[in-house]
């Protein structure tokens, strides 16, 4: 992947001398990811097939296809994890550092990423006549632990998204709104366990607009689901396997459209 | 259904500790010291290790041993310096807490603690008492001793020196590369010489872009939000050249320890690409190095951790180590 960085806008007046003015060199900037195949296989025994009342096969596809989903989600959650800058959440009341998060925690996010020129992920939602509602602003993505939820809720300004004023279409796993931000938990979001000041869980929270990262899949080879017959597999054909497999390359396509908060729970971890 | 030898490899030990790839995984795992199998030490050594999935606890291991100056063996359950299959990453191998006893206010700033650390490991500072503003940060170690060791990339003169602590070793990377790293200096000069917790040559090269994460409370907000391309890096010293100037930039300093935890924290570069240059004149292309800029899992797992020593799977420097991985398929 690579963009083309902005031309500068300094001078470019003409004087009416007839001097044309000095050309300028774009920049490109290149972003590389290397392609990796990740893959998975259930060997089943003829006599589990025959004698399990359970369709094990179609099940064992199901269960195929959803690790082929969790597993591209944890190989984003481990870039976020990874390659971009946190910022320790400090206006919290926990005492550690960092803190538990604040609403000064996440509007400092939005200033850096508007700052940064970076744009909305979600439209806004607007106000409606309905009790105790409120409207969204268009807003940027923050992923988050579950441990975190109880903390959110604490945050000056929440929105939870029993709140919202329209909720068709929301994700399950969205929370709430804080600020310009749309938050998602996981049971599988990044902590880090013994990393604060004070030695409790680290919780970082990326929090980014559109294209700050991607996800990039192989032509011909995303998302295959097979089946090896048993005499494939076995010489007495009694075992058949079902695998999945994908290709996934990730990366980071533009820092300044991307941050995130550090924070710790007031909750026991 | 059968019990197979899933991988087989050998190694020449290099005195630390050493982690082999399981694409299979593995239910069984065995080692033996080929070097030690045909001497008659005193003290006796390790020769052959066992680990068994769901079985053996973390860093442990059965162990065959010799009695001193005999080829008599006896087998023994070791509970530390054994085997640490890791299944998820990163993940720290045999990470136990460790108190910090002092960390003096110098640059580079050194340690004193009671450790088993190796040249090089990554450990995480917590629990700080005096240096908080160091508390959750990961640091690169060396001239390791048992007794302590120096943090190259700390900068702690001025600052309020540490009386107590906790450490624990981290794995060596991220579980992405390039990853972001830590800074802890920056210099006011034409070309800015940024410092890290870490050997930043270990995830970046010259050609690079890195963009800088620098809270107000580190003073140098000029640098917020700047690409920069690396230009040089040193090793020797954790430093990183970019092509920014930063001479009329305000100073950059780590917060004092009495703005804790208030003082935001911390000061971070992450990668952000590169640009490819190619001179027409020489042929040469620069910015491109396509087997440390892209990004990429860093470490495959699950894997299998070997602990070093005269009584570890990993052995001593120079012993030749052979390594077997079976699998139980049912």
């Amino acid at each position: 992947m690579s963009r083309f960085e902005r031309l500068s806008t300094e001078g470019g007046q003409l004087d009416g001398s007839g001097i044309d003015p000095a050309s300028e060199v774009p920049v490109r900037t290149d972003i590389d990811a290397q392609v990796e195949i990740y893959a998975k296989t259930i060997t089943t025994n003829e006599q589990v097939i025959l004698f399990e009342m359970n369709k094990t096969l179609t099940k064992f596809t199901a269960l195929l296809g959803q690790w082929l989903r969790e597993k591209e989600d944890l190989l984003m959650r481990d870039l976020w994890a990874s390659s971009i800058s946190y910022i320790n959440c400090t206006g919290g009341t926990n005492g550690d550092q960092p803190s538990n998060p604040s609403l000064q925690d996440f509007n400092n996010i939005e200033t850096i990423l508007l700052g940064n020129d970076a744009r909305t992920m979600l439209a806004s939602l607007d106000a409606m006549d309905k009790f105790s509602t409120g409207p969204t602003r268009d807003a940027f993505i923050c992923l988050s632990h579950t441990n975190m939820a109880a903390d959110f809720q604490k945050v000056s300004g929440v929105l939870l998204k029993a709140n919202y004023a329209e909720r068709e279409g929301l994700r399950p796993e969205e929370y709430c709104a804080i600020s310009r931000f749309r938050v998602f938990v996981s049971s599988k979001g990044i902590s880090v366990p013994g990393a604060s000041l004070l030695g409790r869980t680290v919780y970082k929270m990326p929090m980014y607009g559109v294209e700050a990262a991607a996800k990039i899949e192989q032509n011909n080879y995303s998302s295959v689901i097979g089946y090896r017959p048993p005499w494939v597999v076995s010489s007495v054909a009694q075992n058949s396997q079902l695998y999945a497999k994908f290709a996934i390359a990730r990366a980071i396509t533009n820092q300044n459209w991307v941050s995130g908060l550090n924070a710790t729970t007031t909750q026991a971890s | 259904m059968a019990f197979t030898l899933l991988q087989q490899g050998n190694f020449t030990s290099a005195g630390v500790g050493v982690r082999i790839p399981l694409p299979g995984s593995a239910d069984y795992f065995v080692t033996n010291n080929l070097t030690q199998a045909i001497t008659q030490a005193n003290p006796g050594v390790g020769v052959k290790f066992e680990w068994y999935n769901g079985l053996t606890a973390a860093d442990a291991a059965i162990e065959w041993k010799k009695t001193n100056s005999t080829d008599a063996l006896n087998m023994v359950g070791i509970t530390s310096g054994g085997f640490t299959y890791v299944t998820t990453y990163p993940v720290v191998e045999a990470q136990a807490a460790n108190a910090i006893t002092a960390i003096t206010a110098a640059s580079p700033a050194v340690f004193s603690q009671t450790n088993t650390y190796s040249e090089g490991d990554i450990i995480r500072i917590y629990g700080t008492t005096g240096m908080l503003q160091y508390g959750g940060i990961d640091i690169q170690i060396s001239t390791v001793s048992g007794s302590g060791y120096t943090a190259i990339g700390l900068r702690a003169s001025g600052l309020t020196a540490g009386t107590a602590g906790y450490t624990r070793r981290i794995s060596r990377f991220s579980a992405v590369l390039p990853e972001s790293l830590y800074v802890t200096e920056i210099t006011k000069a034409s070309s800015a010489v940024v410092r890290t917790s870490i050997d930043p040559t270990l995830v970046y090269v010259v050609g690079m872009k890195v963009h800088f994460s620098i809270p107000a409370s580190f003073g140098m907000t000029q640098m917020n939000g700047l690409t920069g391309t690396i230009t040089a890096l040193s090793s020797a010293n954790y430093t990183m050249t970019v092509n920014i100037d930063s001479t009329a930039f305000t100073t950059f300093a780590f917060p004092l320890t009495t703005a804790s935890p208030t003082a935001q924290l911390f000061a971070t570069v992450a990668p952000a690409g590169a640009s490819t240059q190619y001179n027409t004149s020489t042929g040469v292309q620069t910015g491109y190095d396509f087997n440390s800029q892209s990004f990429r899992t860093s470490q495959f797992v699950p894997f299998m951790y070997l602990a070093a020593g005269a009584q570890s799977p990993a052995g001593q420097t120079s012993d030749s180590i052979v390594w077997q991985a079976w699998k139980k398929e049912n």
